[in-house]
């Protein structure tokens, strides 16, 4: 089924490629709805799961399903252990949806017999997968409705932050750039950023393996890469940070989102220069907190010879990073919407083929975005310990004058004032610990707001998909 | 023989009977300059620390506001001290959340805790000091470098607005001094400076210096120490007795400087300066008579208003007939630094000097003291400075 709705979905968005090349809009709203039919569902070993797909919006203004017959034709061939057509869908589940997003553009309905899409490891998927789509085109608002085996479930998958990136060859994406890490208890209301700033890497021609020109694949492949670090500590200049797990999610050109697992990537750790990018290794892992389905998870360890015992008392904020890798093809002579479909079919198929056959320039790539983030992170580093060893001396001159003062009035005033913070200074040990604990807070959580981290431009409506960020 | 030792100094009588009757005009002034009490010094660097601890109680990053010693626009002057700071300054922050300047914090924090402890032990009559480079070689890695502890002693004499001397923490000195001149040291060390072959240290506490005996005529300035060794190897200060010669070898140290003031205020004779023929010679004279913008918050004590300039004068270059390969091509930068000199406002009140400057910048040369070597190897201290001082060729 998973199948299946990948290809639908690819239909619709190559078509909205095409129409995104017209310069019209890319927002709206997709509808999946899933059902069993009732007389089977008592008997989950004949379990029939009806699927319809419909599409409304801007996105889809202009497109007119007799047009598509043929790439339909051609869909349904690729789709054959489907049954065309289906029940239809309850009407008032379409009306709902035309009410918010307009009259119906697309509209296709189809039934898989299988077993395994009656249980909630399925529906877990479906809704990963649905998650890391919008994560790459987040001006789609998804209404995903099932009604499995009786029972009933809604999810919309909205987005609060996104931000339009322009990729080469004026490509336009709408990623989700929502960032929901909790801000640590030392950030005061509403000085937290609650989005990444994605940053727009190189983009890699990428060579087609000769099997792969074989069975068909030809013109111009290459990959975009994209970053994104979580949660965006900007607004927060001398805090720590610690990359700890790396995701990479691959596209294909209609920027549908690659399952399954990738044994390029997997090997990948093992071929990273750890030592130049100042980490103790890099290994493939399976994070539990899992967001996004497919790609490939790395945990991160950094050099296990810090000095532990400074290192649990400086403030450090753990980052993760996305890494896109969006698959970009031109070929003049594919236009049809069906060859589109073949190619990016051949694509996914000899992906594995195609990443080893570009082995050595995708790791530099990887090493490259690797070297840049980290190079935050330790200039932050430097920052705090430059700070942490001048606060060591600005604490033990302060409390040498105050200890060593004769002037009553001078220690009193000092004990007093820090009272106002701390229940009870009554000596000046007392003094010296809540003026450390005082500095150390003042110092390392700075808040310098960012424009680009607090702009209230960022939230959009999916009927204005207008450029959602301003650079100030 | 005494009356061509009077003959000879007769311009210099001259000079200096001219500044004692300026000398009452200012000294008044001058004395009325009240020294700080060591308690009043502790409750300043106090209120700095009650200010830290305040803002950290407000959980707000303390900050420090030092007086901006760089600007000539915090700079006033006054012909009779120098270039002094305004009353009113512009002040540059430093910020202990800032990893560009906490250092900076840190390095000043601790340096008025040593002085805190410094000034606090002399109240009890023991009067303790410190060197610059004892701050510094006990804490090489928070401060880097000896100059960086100098600088931060001037920054806190001027935030605190406290002479540097009071603060108890004193400089090395680069300077050296010779001739007529004796003196006690705090310690008790008696100095004389009469040895004829080798100079003595500029003292590292000027105002702990008592004792003072000289029967000099005047006090000679020389801008390098090269020019500072050939007179003591050409036996200047025994010819020319009585007189006492100091050098700070180049750019002078605030020992120098206090040396200078020191033997004015005691000795009230004419000071003259004998500096190279350039841009940066002519500066450094300035730098002892009308200080400089870095020093000005404690001009009173630094500058020397009556220095004149001895030589050597870009006029002495036409008139000797320096030979031309011993003249040098002025550069960009020594022009960029002439024009700089002639608006500067203590030169409007010299226009002898300023003629002279004029000169250079028409000829476009300058010359080092060395070149007079041309002319004769000892043309300097045989011919050059003796006809000087005979017959009044300082401006």
């Amino acid at each position: 089924m998973l199948k299946e709705m990948q290809q639908v979905l690819r239909l619709i968005m190559l078509m909205g490629k095409q129409r995104q090349k017209l310069g019209l809009r890319t927002g709206g709203g997709l509808l999946l709805l899933l059902w069993t039919d009732t007389e089977v569902s008592t008997q989950k070993l004949n379990c029939t799961v009806n699927c319809t797909v419909a599409a409304a919006g801007p996105w889809c203004a202009g497109i007119q399903m007799e047009a598509l017959q043929p790439a339909l034709v051609r869909l349904k061939e690729s789709m054959c252990p489907c049954v065309w057509p289906c029940n239809e869908p309850d009407p008032e589940e379409l009306s709902a949806f035309t009410d918010l997003y307009g009259s119906l553009r697309f509209l296709l309905s189809f039934q898989v017999k299988d077993t395994r899409h009656c249980t909630s490891e399925w529906q877990a998927h479906l809704e990963a997968f649905l998650r890391t789509f919008t994560l790459a085109n987040a001006g789609i608002q998804i209404h995903l409705k099932l009604k499995i085996n009786q029972e009933a479930s809604l999810r919309e998958f909205s987005v609060k932050v996104k931000r339009r990136v322009a990729l080469a060859d004026q490509l336009l994406l709408t990623l989700d750039v929502t960032c929901s890490a909790p801000p640590p208890c030392c950030v005061k209301k509403g000085c937290w950023c609650v989005r990444g700033h994605p940053a727009i890497g190189g983009r890699l021609p990428l060579s087609i393996p000769p099997q792969t020109m074989e069975q068909g694949l030809f013109g111009d492949l290459s990959v975009q890469v994209v970053t994104l670090l979580t949660p965006c500590l900007l607004p927060y200049p001398n805090v720590a940070t610690e990359l700890t797990h790396i995701q990479v999610l691959v596209y294909n050109p209609s920027n549908i989102p690659v399952t399954g697992p990738s044994g390029f990537f997997q090997k990948l750790p093992a071929v990273l220069d750890c030592q130049e990018l100042g980490l103790y290794r890099v290994y493939c892992s399976s994070f539990k907190d899992l967001v996004y389905s497919g790609g490939t998870v790395y945990t991160v360890e950094k050099d296990s010879w810090d000095d532990p015992e400074q290192e649990s008392s400086l403030p450090t904020v753990q980052q993760s990073l996305l890494l896109f890798f969006f698959l970009q093809h031109s070929d003049p002579f594919t236009s049809q919407l069906t060859d589109l479909m073949a190619t990016e079919m051949l694509i996914e198929l000899h992906l594995e083929d195609i990443l080893n056959n570009n082995r050595q320039a995708l790791v530099a790539a990887v090493q490259t975005e690797l070297r840049n983030t980290l190079k935050s992170q330790n200039h932050r580093k430097k920052q705090q310990e430059k700070l942490h060893a001048a606060a060591e001396v600005i604490l033990g001159s302060s409390m040498s004058i105050v200890s060593s003062s004769s002037n009553m009035d001078f220690r009193n005033a000092c004990l007093s004032r820090m009272k106002v913070c701390v229940c009870q200074v009554h000596d000046t040990h007392e003094l010296a610990a809540s003026l450390r604990e005082s500095l150390w807070r003042v110092t390392s959580w700075k808040f310098v707001p960012k424009a680009k981290c607090f702009s209230t431009k960022m939230e959009v409506h999916p009927e204005n998909d207008e450029p959602t960020t301003a650079e100030i | 023989m005494e009356s061509r030792a009077a003959h000879f100094c007769s311009e210099i009588d001259k000079l200096h009977a001219k500044l004692l009757i300026n000398v009452g005009v200012t000294t008044d002034w001058q004395r009325a300059e009240k020294e700080i009490n060591h308690q009043e010094i502790l409750n300043r660097i106090e209120s700095i620390i009650l200010e830290i601890v305040t803002s950290l109680s407000k959980a707000e990053a303390p900050v420090l506001a030092l007086p901006n010693r760089s600007s000539w626009a915090n700079i006033s002057f006054d012909s009779a001290i120098g270039l002094q700071m305004s009353s009113r300054q512009s002040v540059t922050t430093i910020r202990a959340d800032c990893p560009s300047s906490v250092t900076k914090f840190a390095q000043i924090l601790k340096i008025l805790s040593v002085i805190y402890r410094l000034v606090q032990s002399n109240s009890y009559a023991t009067k303790s000091v410190c060197l610059h480079r004892d701050i510094y070689y006990n804490n090489t890695k928070l401060f880097g470098s000896q100059k960086a502890v100098d600088s931060i002693v001037d920054d806190i004499s001027c935030m605190l607005k406290v002479p540097r001397r009071s603060l108890h923490v004193l400089a090395t000195s680069k300077g050296l001094i010779s001739g007529d001149l004796c003196y006690m040291e705090e310690d008790g060390t008696r100095i004389d400076c009469h040895s004829s072959s080798t100079a003595v240290s500029v003292s590292s506490n000027i105002s702990g210096i008592k004792n003072i005996v000289s029967s000099a005529k005047f006090v000679m300035i020389i801008e390098k120490d090269a020019t500072f060794q050939r007179l003591l190897d050409d036996d200047f200060c025994t010819k020319i007795s009585p007189c006492i010669i100091i050098t700070g070898k180049g750019v002078p140290d605030v020992n120098s400087r206090l040396m200078v003031k020191r033997l004015w205020d005691e000795l009230h004779i004419p000071i003259f300066a004998l500096v190279d023929a350039d841009p940066h010679g002519i500066e450094i004279m300035c730098i002892y008579k009308y200080g400089s913008v870095a020093m000005s918050f404690e001009a009173h004590s630094l500058t020397v208003p009556s220095v004149m300039w001895l030589g050597l004068l870009p006029s002495d270059l036409q008139r000797l007939r320096v030979p031309k390969d011993a003249l040098i091509p002025l550069t960009k930068r020594d022009e960029s630094k002439l024009c700089s000199l002639l608006e500067r406002p203590y030169l409007t009140s010299q226009p002898e000097w300023q003629k002279e400057m004029k000169l250079m910048q028409q000829s476009k040369v300058k010359a080092e003291i060395q070149s007079l070597t041309a002319i004769a190897p000892d043309f300097l201290t045989q011919i050059y400075l003796p006809n000087k001082l005979r017959y009044g060729g300082w401006i």
